[in-house]
Formats: structure tokens, C-alpha cells, sequence
């Protein structure tokens, strides 16, 4: 069902007001997120782009309360995340979890549907049928009795990525599921989003590659502690956006025209 | 006969306490707290002490006092890296060593009184499988299968926060209380475990079966399995070895013949043993 034009203005998938994140750190004095306002709109593809340490993951797990929010309201679809929480899917960084546990990677695909499945009830057929079509989508299907810790880089990253699609969920949070893959991965994630757009899906990617941004995303965010711009990508992805994300450090060209930063 | 029964009695003990720590060591292993068990074992040592000099020498009072003083120990932990700049690890080794310490002065105290009935306290040092009665297997086997069930019970869900807990707590799923009952349940199995392995190497029974079970087998299930029954034999062996000559104490048995158990799967599982290791790379250079 595609949502008609007043529904989407009454709820935007993702609406953050005046969020702000304490970062408990040694030494750090400065918030992690500084009054950070911001609205995705359904069914659109938006990247989240800015320096190290600019708080792009922290504004991912502040929203799905996996952090401490100083301040602030997160809604998504006008609800809090506690209604709208099967609505929400999360692919961490995969650098997060320690690989050599000993499982395989369909069971790892079946860990998105535990929480529709409620406690104590253990999967069934139906949920490792549903496991291996995800596995099929992200082209895994061969690879669904292997052992996690026999995976390269990619293809743990597309397994993350199988077990958000059985969450089966409205919005998609991922976590710089395009850090360090191979080709083969990225054009499996870049096909995979468009899917999603098609079918009227959200998803929010953390992204680190500039030269990238135009081609895969149809929004940008610009973060550094503040949002420094966010909304289409061929209006807010611009040179003076950019240098004042990036500050000095960025002196390469990328996307829309010049960056003439040294 | 009356020895039979004695040995039985230390078998049976030493068997079923071998599997508890080796079922519940595969989450300790996986989730990297080993270390945090051995801090809780050595903690427990003055709570021992204490709970001899209020209340005498019931067993059940012993393991209350050993388990009050592990959770004040895990507190303390707990409260010295939140609140300071001092990293796990030396948090761990400070309370370890203290309440340790602190459980040695006690104990070389309770000794100096003279009092007789205080025969018997040292044991927790090292382990004492010998005096283990009719009484102690069963409350080892009630607590262990209640402890099985529960973990049975929340299966999925304890696989979950050990794998990944960050995408447990974004599916909604209580991870602070789900951390707390099984490490609850590993305090409840270290404490029990005391009596036959004692506090300084108590955490060798908990780490060891699962290491050595990790080599050979590749999903939790299996894992959990293989170890509880690794623990079960080290277990068993340490157990009828020292009951057998009482004059050997149990945890150092028993550590010795996990220990074996460790050396032989880390060097000659396939997979991910050293020497399948060695053979992969030369067959690798062979052909290329």
C-alpha cells in the first residue's frame, strides 16, 4: 500500500526533535549530538554522512534508545519506539559481534525473527523457510548451514543484512554496512535498497564513501554533533555544506561539483 | 561397602558438578567473562569464613555466606568501573586479590581459636571431594537441573544477548535482566562448585570444558553439550582420584585432567586444531 500524500505529512517515518546525546567518555566534554532535529520521509532512501566521531552511529542508537538520550523525542510514524518497534529493523555494524561464535548462518538470519516469535518459543519450519528466502535475497542461499566464523567481510555484512529483511520491517536502520566490502557486496546492497525502496520502505545508512552518496542515495544528511543540512541530495549535498560538515579536512571531489578545501 | 558408598557419593558429586560448570561455562567463555568467575570464586572465600564464625558449620549456611560474598564482590566491580577511571580487568584483580586476602586471614583466625568443629574450612581452598555425603549430590542435583531447565527455558533468548546483545535490546528484549540471570546462574554454579573444586581453581572447571569443547563442535547446542560432558569426566576423575587417597586434594586433580581434555582438542581437533592448522598451510604451499 502506498501511503497517500497527506499521511505522509502527517507522519514522517523518522522524526527526531531537539535530540541531544551526553557522551560518557574520558576527557570528552562535548556532547555526542547537540540539538539534532531531523525528518526522513517515507519510502525514501537517506544517507548519513560526516567525519569520525561526528555521532552518526550514536544519532542510530539514540533513536532506538540503545543509548541515553540527554533530550529529545524520536518518533517513528508518529509513534514512539516502543509501539513502532516491529515496524523498525537495525543492521549493526558488523565489526560489533564476535564472528567465531559457534553458529551457522541461517541460524544467525533466524535471530530476526525472535522478536515476533515471543519468549520461550523455539523456531519452527515456517521461520527457517522464511530464514532461507532472505538468505536467497542477499544471495546467501548456499551459504546457510556454514559455520559464521568461515565468512569473509561480505558476506557477514549480507548476513546482518538477510536477518533485517525477515524483521520485515517499515524502516531500516544500517549501520556502515558498506564499510570494507567486497564488489560483489556492494552491488548486492545497493540492489537490495532499491527493493526496499519499491516497496515503499524507509532506510537510514551511515555511509563513509562521498563519491557515493549521489548515486545510492536519494536524501543525505550532513552530521557533525549538529545537522548541518539534510533533505534531497542534489539541493544539500553541495560544496559549502560539505566543508562545513567536514570542516578543513576534506580536500577531494565528490558528487555534486568542486570541493576546494585544502 | 561403607567405602563403596563413600565413592559413589564423590563420583556421582563430583560427575554432576563437572557438568553444571561445563554447561554453564559455555556462556561464560563465550561472553568473555571467565575472569569475572574467577573473581567470584575468590570472593566467596570470606563469606565462607563469616557465615563459619556466626552460624557453625552447615553447609547450607557455608554456600549462602560464599554466595553473599561473590555478589559483593561482582558489586564491587561493578561499582568500581562505573565510577572510576580503573579498567575491568585491574578492577577484577583488585577485588580477587582482596576478598581472597581477606578470606586466608579469616580462616588462618578461625584456625587459631582451636575451635575443633572448624576441621574442614580449608577444603574450600582447594576442594575436597571426600566429604561429600548423600545430602550434597542431591542438593547439587536439584539446583542443576533447576538451573538447566531455566537456561533451557530462555534458550533463544540467552543465544541472542551472548551473540549479539545490541540487536536484542533493539528487538525489545530486556538484556540488563537477561545479563543478570545468567550471570546469577554462573555465581549460583561457581558457588556450588566450590566445595569439590575450591576457590583458587574453581574458574579452571568452568573455562576449561568449554574451550576444549569449542574445538570440536560448530553451533551453541552442540557446544554446550560436549562441554557439560568434558566437565562431567574431568570432573568424575579429579573426584574418585582424590577420594580414593584422602590425602589429595580435588580441585588440582580435576584441573590436571581438564587441562589434558584442553591440550589434546586445542592440538588435535579437525578444524580449528593447531595440527590440522599445520597441515592446512602445507598442502596449501604444496600446491601453489
Amino acid at each position: 500500500m502506498t501511503p497517500t500524500i497527506s499521511e505522509n505529512l502527517a507522519h514522517a517515518a523518522l522524526e527526531i526533535n531537539d535530540l541531544t546525546v551526553a557522551y560518557i567518555q574520558q576527557g570528552s566534554q562535548k556532547p555526542a549530538l547537540w540539538d539534532v532535529d531531523l525528518r526522513v520521509p517515507e519510502g525514501v532512501l537517506m544517507g548519513i554522512v560526516g567525519p569520525n566521531g561526528a555521532g552518526k552511529s550514536t544519532l542510530i542508537k539514540a533513536s532506538l534508545e540503545l543509548l541515553p538520550r540527554a533530550a529529545g523525542d524520536v518518533r517513528f510514524f508518529g509513534r514512539s519506539y516502543h509501539q513502532a518497534r516491529r515496524q523498525v529493523g537495525y543492521v549493526p555494524q558488523r565489526g560489533s559481534v564476535d564472528w567465531d561464535f559457534p553458529t551457522t548462518v541461517l541460524d544467525v538470519v533466524m535471530m530476526g525473527l525472535y522478536g515476533r516469535m515471543g519468549w520461550v518459543r523455539r523456531p519452527g519450519k515456517p521461520d527457517r523457510a522464511r530464514a532461507f528466502q532472505a538468505l536467497e535475497q542477499v544471495g546467501l542461499a548456499d551459504y546457510a548451514d556454514r559455520q559464521i566464523s568461515r565468512l569473509s567481510g561480505g558476506q557477514q555484512q549480507r548476513t546482518f543484512l538477510a536477518r533485517a529483511l525477515v524483521q520485515d520491517a517499515q524502516l531500516y536502520f544500517m549501520d556502515e554496512p558498506f564499510a570494507a566490502v567486497d564488489a560483489v557486496t556492494e552491488r548486492a546492497i545497493v540492489e537490495l535498497l532499491r527493493q526496499l525502496r519499491q516497496q515503499g520502505k524507509t532506510v537510514i545508512v551511515v555511509h563513509h564513501d562521498l563519491s557515493t552518496v549521489s548515486e545510492y542515495f536519494d536524501q543525505v544528511t550532513l552530521l557533525n554533533r549538529e545537522i548541518v543540512a539534510s533533505g534531497p541530495v542534489n539541493q544539500v549535498f553541495t560544496d559549502q555544506n560539505l566543508q562545513k560538515a567536514y570542516g578543513g579536512r576534506l580536500n577531494f571531489n565528490v558528487g555534486v561539483g568542486q570541493v576546494g578545501a585544502a | 561397602m561403607n567405602l563403596d558408598y563413600t565413592l559413589v557419593m564423590v563420583a556421582l558429586g563430583g560427575a554432576l558438578l563437572g557438568a553444571l560448570s561445563g554447561f554453564l561455562g559455555t556462556f561464560a567463555v563465550l561472553r568473555g567473562q571467565s575472569l569475572m568467575g574467577d573473581t567470584l570464586s575468590h570472593a566467596a572465600l570470606p563469606g565462607i569464613a563469616v557465615a563459619f564464625l556466626l552460624a557453625g558449620r552447615d553447609p547450607l549456611i557455608l554456600l549462602l555466606g560464599a554466595g553473599i560474598a561473590a555478589w559483593i564482590g561482582a558489586q564491587m566491580v561493578r561499582a568500581i568501573t562505573t565510577t572510576t577511571r580503573i579498567k575491568e580487568d585491574a578492577a577484577m584483580g583488585i577485588v580477587l586479590a582482596s576478598f581472597f586476602a581477606l578470606g586466608i586471614a579469616l580462616l588462618s583466625y578461625i584456625q587459631k581459636r582451636g575451635d575443633a568443629s572448624q576441621a574442614g574450612l580449608d577444603k574450600f581452598i582447594f576442594g575436597q571431594a571426600a566429604a561429600m555425603t548423600v545430602n550434597d549430590v542431591l542438593l547439587i542435583g536439584i539446583v542443576g537441573a533447576a538451573i538447566t531447565l531455566i537456561v533451557l527455558m530462555f534458550w533463544k533468548e540467552l543465544k541472542l544477548i551472548t551473540f549479539d546483545p545490541a540487536f536484542a535490546a533493539a528487538n525489545g528484549y530486556p538484556v540488563r535482566w537477561l545479563d543478570l540471570l545468567l550471570a546469577t546462574l554462573i555465581a549460583v554454579g561457581i558457588v556450588l562448585g566450590l566445595q569439590l573444586a575450591g576457590v583458587i581453581l574453581m574458574v579452571g572447571l568452568l573455562i576449561a570444558p568449554a574451550v576444549a569443547a569449542r574445538q570440536w563442535v560448530n553451533t551453541l547446542g552442540k557446544m554446550i553439550t560436549l562441554s557439560s560432558l568434558l566437565g562431567m569426566v574431568a570432573g568424575m576423575v579429579g573426584a574418585v582420584l582424590s577420594g580414593a587417597d584422602r590425602g589429595l586434594p580435588t580441585g588440582p586433580l580435576i584441573i590436571v585432567a581438564a587441562s589434558i581434555l584442553v591440550l589434546i582438542s586445542i592440538f588435535f581437533a579437525p578444524g580449528r586444531g593447531v595440527i590440522y592448522g599445520w597441515w592446512l598451510r602445507r598442502k596449501q604451499h604444496g600446491l601453489s
